[in-house]
């Protein structure tokens, strides 16, 4: 593990608690716009693993129409792309060089129906038209389950930063529970059937 | 060197026995030897876990093959649907878990005992063309001691009821708390008229032996518990091998060839350490439970002048009669949060279904239980995302998931699979795996029986789920065919021929007097799922009659 990777991770991990740490006096607006400014520091800032800077932004873009950030926190604040750059690089070479070439193709797509280079670049209405069009490929396919995977991966590999993915769906990854479970145990205890 | 635990044998003196496979059925007859004096080496390719090592980790233990390996760990396998295709290279098509305790750390917990009519099934229901489909060479009765056995030995909970076989002692600890699936199915299935029971399972509802009871944590499918509340051979038997005194747990030891004399005895199981090294065990006798996929494997590895086609082979049925057990899920959508994903797998079973009526015209049966349908997992869950039509990715997609989560409930339909020849285990002729060995070749598909099956416990399924209320809902099973299974049965099958069975009723060898095959490669038909039970139950009186026979000097 290198020096630099370290330093990364102290970084999110700083980051991640002043957006925690802001919740209460924050409003969801202004938590969003926090965690945008933090991924961007860390787009613009940090070196990755195994993808190219070009590739972590066009990655990261995909991710963000996958589970975008909408009302709620989506896949770059929780910092997928950080989780795919790890899994990338733990023996994953083929995968990636499917990824690379689905993405050279996407950014030919971008060229010859917006004019404009890469898929970042593109309004978010024209990225869902190219990802509607390729929606079947490999590589959608591959992107879309690496970027379920980073949110909601436990936050020790780089993506599923404070939870968020856990906190999307009403997961909470507690050691215990006790009954009652859910809304029709608690009824059959006490109705008694 | 590998690490040795507890007693220690020299690999050059004979031990009395060598165990290939700490899992279900390796634990218990570790335990049961050593503790009735015999020296005992038991070898275990994976290493020894502990409570503490097992985290709720949905991308580590089911995508990263964390606990069961795969090619991505130098583990590749090999799939195809029929002799004369190629087979092709997947993560794996027969999932086991490669440590102490084998896949009894990760399984599901649930416990169901084979009832009479598993047993003595072929010769009530009549053949079926084209298949191996055969009566056990034992009945129910001669096995129910030792499912009683499995149930206090180990640790099960559950209700004694009309419901259930007969057995011969209650449950040793009561059922489990029922989970909302599990009322949805009992609501459900009153409706409909059919019964709804509490789901007997290896997990412990109140303290038991030492160990505590479950904390509800929801990870026990595909994961380690993490409180020693689940019955695994590891927390149950293997600490009362190694107190014996008489068993040495080697940890990550992989065996690749038992060799046999002149005199076509088992003399020694050659294995290399986790660094490579080669060593071999002497022993006076082998006990092979290394599973349905790996143990074939072992026998085919093991061929030699004597034995040309695989030791202990000549009936040519070994790695023949595949079954994986069918599978079919219905998911449901409710108004209310059902919260799945905690506690245990499935609390409430239906066995209304148990034998399918002959007039269908096909063969079949099975059990429905109640769970989550993406086994209460984030990660699962939102791979599926847009399980009800909805979308798949996009803004839609990201608010329906929580609905999906939490406010979902599934059927499931557990069934039978024929042994077919054509289902099989067979060494694959040009991959190998990281040690060198030929990898493992499955060669699989439903026979229409089993497919017609999974469809018609859907149907119920569906059924049921509409009598439970459910606001959406949707069903499907495998049509194209099962392609992976952790259920890895009939393999080496066990029978009082020794031109059609591998083994005879007390699980040895019919060709090689001092090696037995014990595990889920025994089981001469399926069961309707959930094997575990009876692999543990075979394993225990297995190592009875192993015990007697060394008495009388018989082996």
């Amino acid at each position: 593990m290198t020096q630099q990777r370290i330093s990364r991770r102290a970084f999110l991990r700083t980051t991640g608690d002043v957006a925690r740490g802001s919740c209460i006096a924050l409003t969801l607006p202004m938590i969003l716009a926090a965690c945008n400014r933090a991924t961007e520091a860390r787009l613009n800032g940090e070196d990755f693993q195994t993808l190219s800077e070009e590739e972590a932004r066009e990655f990261d873009a995909i991710a963000a129409r996958i589970i975008p950030s909408d009302g709620t926190p989506g896949a770059t604040e929780a910092g997928v792309i950080y989780f795919i750059d790890n899994v990338l690089g733990d023996g994953r070479e083929e995968q990636h060089a499917t990824l690379q070439e689905g993405l050279r193709q996407l950014q030919t797509a971008a060229v010859m129906n917006y004019d404009t280079a890469y898929f970042y670049l593109l309004e978010p209405s024209q990225q869902d038209q190219l990802l509607t069009d390729i929606e079947k490929s490999e590589f959608f396919t591959s992107i879309r389950y690496l970027t379920v995977a980073g949110m909601f991966s436990l936050p020790e590999y780089g993506g599923n930063r404070d939870n968020l993915g856990f906190d999307l769906i009403g997961f909470e990854d507690r050691h215990a529970w006790q009954p009652p479970f859910g809304h029709y145990d608690k009824d059959y205890a006490e109705t008694g059937e | 060197m590998a690490q040795a635990l507890s007693a220690s044998f020299p690999t050059r003196e004979a031990v009395d026995f060598v165990i290939v496979g700490s899992g279900a059925a390796g634990g218990i007859i570790a335990k049961e030897l050593s503790t009735a004096s015999f020296s005992v080496v038991l070898l275990e390719q994976g290493p020894y876990l502990q409570a503490a090592d097992f985290k709720h980790d949905e991308w580590g233990y089911e995508h990263n093959s964390d606990l069961m390996w795969g090619a991505h760990h130098g583990h590749p396998q090999t799939f195809r649907r029929s002799e004369s295709d190629t087979a092709k290279l997947v993560e794996f098509a027969l999932g086991y878990a490669h440590n102490v305790g084998g896949s009894s750390v990760h399984f599901s917990g649930n416990f169901w005992r084979l009832r009479e009519i598993d047993f003595i099934e072929a010769s009530v229901r009549g053949p079926i063309a084209g298949t191996n489909f055969v009566d056990w060479p034992i009945s129910y009765d001669e096995l129910e001691p030792y499912y009683t056995k499995v149930d206090w030995e180990i640790g099960v909970s559950g209700l004694q009821g009309s419901w259930d076989p007969p057995r011969s002692r209650d449950y040793p600890c009561p059922p489990m708390p029922v989970k909302s699936p599990g009322v949805l199915l009992e609501r459900a299935a009153k409706k409909l008229g059919y019964t709804a029971y509490p789901a007997p399972v290896a997990i412990l509802s109140q303290p038991y032996n030492g160990r505590p009871a479950c904390i509800h944590c929801g990870f026990c499918n595909g994961y380690g518990c993490e409180v020693n509340a689940k019955s695994s051979s590891m927390v149950s038997m293997i600490p009362l091998a190694l107190a014996s005194g008489n068993c040495e747990l080697r940890t990550a030891c992989t065996v690749f060839r038992i060799d046999t004399n002149q005199a076509g005895r088992a003399t020694e199981v050659v294995y290399w350490e986790a660094d490579g090294t080669e060593q071999a065990q002497r022993a006076n006798a082998v006990v092979l439970c290394a599973n349905g996929a790996e143990t074939p494997r072992l026998l085919f590895l093991s061929e030699s002048d004597r034995f040309p086609d695989g030791l202990g082979n000549s009936s040519g049925m070994v790695g023949k009669n595949l079954m994986f057990n069918g599978w079919c899920q219905v998911a449901g959508l409710f108004d209310e949060p059902v919260n799945a994903f905690k506690s245990i797998p499935a609390t409430r079973v239906v066995h209304d279904f148990y034998t399918l009526d002959e007039n269908l015209g096909f063969y079949g049966g099975g059990g429905i239980d109640s769970r989550h349908p993406f086994g209460g997992l984030p990660m699962a869950t939102a791979s599926s995302g847009g399980l009800f039509g909805g979308p798949s990715w996009g803004s839609e997609y990201k608010q329906n998931l929580q609905q999906e989560f939490s406010h979902t409930a599934a059927f499931e339909g557990h069934t039978t699979s024929l042994p077919l020849a054509s289902n099989n285990v067979t060494l694959d002729p040009d991959l190998k795996d990281k040690w060198g060995r030929p990898a493992l070749r499955t060669t699989y598909m439903d026979h229409p029986d089993d497919m017609a099956t999974m469809n018609y416990f859907m149907q119920r399924s569906l059924e049921l789920m509409d009598a439970a209320g459910a606001i959406q809902k949707v069903g499907f099973y495998g049509e194209e065919g099962s392609d992976w299974a952790v259920h890895l049965l009939g393999t080496c099958r066990m029978g009082n021929d020794p031109g059609t069975s591998v083994v005879d009723k007390f699980n040895r060898s019919h060709d090689v007097p001092n090696l037995f095959m014990c595990d889920g490669s025994s089981m001469v038909t399926s069961g309707r799922g959930q094997p575990t039970m009876t692999i543990m139950a075979l394993a225990f009186r297995a190592a009875d009659n192993i015990i007697a026979a060394a008495g009388r000097g018989e082996i």
